[in-house]
């Protein structure tokens, strides 16, 4: 944070920031610094916007890449966390699967595409497909190292307590303790989720980043503006719905 | 300790037990029986083995050799035993209702029950106003009292504490030192208690039990066993109250 100003002072110079760019941008266009072919004027994206909504088609395209997202989201989740949870419990599952996961692990999402076409075909469950798998590498990593870095005093505790059972400890101690570092995992899954989720519709499947393949092979730039804008929208929606939930979740830290 | 208690059968009793890790022995030779309602102070140089024979005689360390019992059952309300930890540990997740709640899980109790049974210790520790903090929100001394009443709730046979003062401030261990004398007329259990203040030890117990170096490369071992014959009220102002520290001092000085 600067030194010196107020949080009026700081949107103050945010918004200036910000339009001083759309119009720097727009004044260039109009001048003709900048060739028209390249770049929409930032003053016809309200409109296009607008016909997208008219035609139904935002509507169409979003809710497509939504369930992609949300089941490849989900689904990575639930299996990177359980099993990053399963690695630090349990030492022979740790040992026998950590070689696997150093193989496996440096290869990007966009590698699996042919796999995911040739397994899958070129339908939503291929996209899944693909989102799901940088979603489980960041909640693996995440819930494996949460789980890993527990104080030991705690286990002490619920094994002093009457909670020596596995899934006693694994309620009481584990998961609860782990929350935060599982929670923090998760999010970062959900942000790595939407920058799969264009790449991994570019090659047919319905969704934003099929609309945008089309829109650019005609030049229309203003319709990849507008689904440029449209995942930065859907991102940061779900980042503050995460967020409230999460604090709600974590309230007990200090 | 009364007569009658002497009678009762012991709540505990370890019979020639040695510690260690791996293959190296740190600790050999102790014996303790415990009745109920007696309280055991056991003294010693830091890294004598206090903590880890403390955790040998809950169970939650095995011995190296020899026995130790712990006849009382885990019955429907209550536990063999508890523990207090040096440092509180409390679950910073859990409300300070919920981390007292701990130990009655798993028990034959309903939920009001539970309820009731972790207001009570919470009560004798003052803090029944607390229930419904975060742990975070309680001062040091406030957190210690709750993992005393977590270790009350269940209503042990025997409860161990492991220094459960000394990261406390001088006046909040007084404090806690005098709730603990309270204490010991409320509750059936016996206590074995962890210190390295010897002052700490004949203020609270019956006896006291110092641990001390075996010499070259031999494990520790039990160097004296003192009886405290002093009624449980103000200690400090009878006359072998201080003779008796020093005592302990010296014991502890020539090992
Ligand atoms: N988990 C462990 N593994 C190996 N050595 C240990 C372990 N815990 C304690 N020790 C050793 O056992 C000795 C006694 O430790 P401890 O019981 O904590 O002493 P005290 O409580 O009397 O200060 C120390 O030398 C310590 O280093
Ligand atoms: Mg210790």
């Amino acid at each position: 944070m600067m030194v010196g100003m107020t949080r009026a002072q700081r949107t103050l110079y945010s918004v200036l920031g910000l339009t001083g760019f759309l119009l720097f941008w727009e004044l260039s266009l109009r001048s003709g610094l900048l060739p028209g072919s390249l770049v929409p004027l930032p003053s016809s994206i309200p409109g296009v916007l607008w016909l997208e909504l008219l035609d139904g088609i935002w509507f169409d395209v979003v809710r497509s890449s939504l369930s992609h997202y949300s089941v490849g989201v989900l689904l990575g989740s639930t299996l990177g966390i359980a099993v990053g949870i399963s690695a630090a419990l349990l030492p022979r599952f740790n040992a026998a699967h950590a070689w696997l996961a150093r193989l496996l692990r440096p290869i990007p999402p966009l590698a699996w595409i042919p796999f995911a076409i040739i397994w899958f075909g070129i339908n939503p469950s291929a996209a899944a497909f693909i989102i799901s798998i940088g979603v489980f590498w960041i909640n693996y990593f995440a819930s494996y190292s949460a789980v890993h870095s527990i104080d030991p005093g705690y286990d002490e505790v619920a094994r002093a307590f009457g909670q020596q059972r596995f899934l006693a400890r694994l309620t009481k101690v584990s998961l609860p303790a782990a929350a935060p570092g599982i929670l923090s995992g998760m999010r970062a899954g959900l942000g790595q989720g939407w920058m799969t989720v264009v790449a991994a519709e570019l090659f047919g499947i319905p969704g934003i980043g099929q609309r945008m393949m089309e829109a650019s092979s005609l030049l229309a730039t203003d319709i990849v503006v507008v689904y440029m804008l449209t995942i930065a929208a859907l991102y940061a929606t779900f980042d503050f719905l995460f967020m409230v939930v999460q604090r709600r979740l974590l309230r007990w830290q200090s | 300790m009364t007569d009658s208690s002497m009678t009762m059968p012991p709540v505990l009793s370890a019979r020639n037990v040695s510690l260690g890790f791996d293959d190296t022995t740190i600790l050999a030779g102790v014996d303790l029986t415990l009745h109920p309602q007696e309280f055991v102070a056991v003294v010693g140089a830091s890294g004598v083995g206090k903590s880890t024979l403390l955790r040998a005689l809950a169970g939650l360390l095995a011995p190296q050799s020899g026995r130790v019992e712990i006849p009382a059952a885990i019955t429907r309300d209550s536990r063999a035993w508890s523990m207090v930890f040096q440092a509180p540990r409390l679950f910073p997740w859990r409300r300070v209702q919920g981390n007292v709640e701990l130990g009655l899980e798993g028990l034959s109790l309903s939920k009001a029950e539970r309820r009731r049974r972790a207001l009570e210790p919470l009560a004798l520790v003052g803090l029944d106003e607390f229930a419904e903090r975060w742990p975070h929100t309680l001062s040091g001394g406030q957190q210690q009292r709750v993992g005393i009443a977590r270790a009350l709730a269940v209503q042990p046979r025997v409860l161990f504490m492991d220094e459960p003062f000394s990261a406390l401030d001088a006046i909040t261990r007084r404090r806690l030192q005098q709730e603990l004398v309270e204490l010991r007329r409320r509750t059936e259990a016996a206590i074995v208690f962890i210190t390295h203040d010897i002052e700490e030890a004949v203020l609270l117990a019956d006896r006291v039990m110092v641990l001390g170096n075996g010499g070259m490369d031999q494990p520790a071992r039990v160097v004296e066993i003192l009886e405290v014959d002093m009624p449980l009220d103000d200690r400090r102002d009878y006359p072998e109250f201080a003779p008796l520290v020093q005592r302990v001092e010296t014991i502890i000085g020539s090992y």
